[in-house]
């Protein structure tokens, strides 16, 4: 199992960002979990990596119990986590090199591992020849795969990206919903957030629809339901 | 481990490049905080020293009656040189100190015509410093004596000035010590905030906090460091020029016990510096440095 949330909420106030959510992700799957701003999304990402506790329920993210984790024990989960966050994505002073190596140093990657891995992950999401440019000298879609590739460059065997999509074109958007299923058939489970209604339904994956704070509906791979047409029509641009 | 290290000084350096003018304030006045604490100590130090010597450089100065003869003189040296507690008592007869005084004042005054208003001195000196007090008492009490004096005096003097400087230097000092805190605390808390998207990105690549948190730790270890290392400098620079100048204005304290060695000054004042910035940093990330 990858992930598995049983009956979590999130309270923030009296508000409720979360209510009573449960879900099941297994390794090696590709889930999308759409819905509109403030459905939720941000608030059960950040409950995967720890930076939310849940007021209640559990969260269990590749075996470990991430609700009962200490601070102290939290980092060593995410080096099994790559996580694109919505916001933050690159550091704009350092080059994309610079970028992707940062994060490997940050965790202790010795210079020529981190050589490595970099040229690596750089072929991988296909920024070779960009590796020298600052991120204010990138497309949105370039500088989204830099972003990939700084969250995968540990090789983990979970990404979670946070509206990757955001802001960009239907084109550059599908490319980078391509890149992520090149990652999700090189082993690792994906989760990816968006609101984006022509990528989801283009990528045939597991959809997860939420909406106030709650899953309305959770599609299998392939399926293509009614709820699904009628959620679009409420909850998806 | 080099990478590891050569990463984290990467960062340290990196912070202490932003908000460089903050960093100068935070500098300076850590400088000028321990410049008045270093000041103080050394200040102290000397006094101390002092106080402790005085007693062996001030020797009882017993004036007879003028009615003494000068064999009672001789016999008086004779039974207090029989003492034990007794090092040496040394007879300046009044004949002999009035010429002194004259030849003294000669430029000034004639006094050749006057009659010599001086009595027989005995200068006593002790074997232990500590003794001087009950034998000087001993002494007044014998009734050839007119006067005894002591460094009582003196030793009281210098033990006031020491309270002195140590109330108004390290109160000041340690006053000023506290604001530079107050601004290496600021000044690291402004760094996290500048340094917002590298903390985050290190938080989620799975950086340990406490690795998130050192270069900052080190940022203000820096600042106080720098800051001590310049207040040394100036102190030691400062203490040597006074010294000259008061040398040279007052003889008698060039027999004064040295001062604190230089070498403490370099190491303590940087290593205090260091120590209060790096708890300071520690602080303030312990505050706003979260995974």
């Amino acid at each position: 199992m990858a992930v598995e949330l049983k009956q979590v909420s999130v309270a923030y106030g009296e508000q409720g960002a979360l209510r009573r959510v449960s879900l099941r992700v297994e390794r090696g799957e590709f889930v999308f979990v759409v819905g509109a701003t403030g459905a939720g999304k941000s608030t059960l990402f950040k409950l995967l990596y720890g930076e939310l506790r849940p007021t209640e329920g559990e969260v269990w993210v590749l075996g470990a119990p991430v609700h009962a984790l200490k601070p102290r024990e939290l980092p060593f989960l995410r080096r099994q986590m790559g996580i694109v966050p919505q916001d933050y994505p690159l550091l704009p002073r350092k080059t994309v090199w610079e970028n992707i190596a940062y994060g490997l140093r940050a965790i202790g990657y010795n210079e020529s591992a981190v050589r490595q891995r970099v040229a690596q992950v750089l072929a991988l999401v296909g920024l070779n020849e960009q590796a020298r440019q600052l991120p204010s000298q990138l497309s949105g879609g370039e500088a989204q795969r830099a972003a990939i590739a700084r969250a995968i460059a540990n090789n983990p065997p979970l990404l979670i990206a946070d509206e990757p999509t955001a802001n960009l074109d239907p084109d550059t958007s599908w490319e980078i919903i391509e890149l992520l299923m090149r990652i999700n058939l090189r082993g690792a489970t994906v989760i990816v957030s968006t609101h984006n209604r022509t990528i989801v339904d283009r990528a045939c994956q597991r959809v997860v629809a939420m909406d106030r704070g709650q899953i309305l509906s959770d599609v299998p791979r392939g399926g293509y339901p009614i709820e699904l047409d009628r959620l679009y029509a409420s909850v998806l641009l | 481990m080099i990478d590891r290290v050569r990463f984290v000084l990467q960062e340290t350096w990196e912070s202490l490049l932003r908000n460089a003018t903050m960093q100068a304030a935070a500098i300076s006045t850590a400088c000028i905080a321990l410049i008045l604490l270093g000041g103080a100590g050394m200040a102290l130090y000397k006094l101390d020293a002092a106080a402790q010597a005085l007693p062996s450089h001030f020797e009882a100065e017993v004036f007879l009656k003028m009615s003494a003869t000068r064999e009672q003189a001789l016999q008086l040296q004779a039974a207090l040189q029989a003492r034990p507690e007794i090092a040496s008592v040394r007879l300046t007869p009044r004949e002999v100190a009035w010429e002194e005084q004259k030849q003294k004042l000669a430029a000034d005054v004639n006094l050749a015509d006057i009659p010599n208003p001086l009595p027989d001195k005995l200068t006593v000196r002790v074997r232990d410093p500590q003794q001087l007090p009950a034998v000087a008492e001993r002494i007044q009490q014998s009734p050839l004596v007119d006067e005894v004096i002591d460094s009582r005096a003196e030793l009281q003097t210098v033990l006031s000035l020491s309270r002195l400087v140590r109330w108004v230097g390290l109160g000041a000092g340690g006053l000023l010590l506290l604001a530079s805190l107050i601004l290496i605390y600021n000044t690291v808390r402004l760094t996290i905030f500048s340094r917002q998207r590298e903390v985050r990105v290190m938080a989620l690549v799975g950086a340990t906090l406490r690795s998130i948190r050192l270069p900052f730790v080190l940022e203000g270890m820096t600042q106080g460091l720098v800051g001590g290392a310049l207040a040394a400098t100036l102190t030691l620079l400062a203490a040597a020029f006074l010294s000259d100048y008061m040398t040279s204005q007052w003889a008698f304290l060039r027999d004064l016990p040295p001062g604190m060695p230089p070498s403490a000054v370099l190491i303590g004042l940087p290593a205090l510096g260091a120590l209060m910035g790096g708890l300071c940093a520690w602080w303030a990330t312990l505050r706003y440095v979260r995974i």
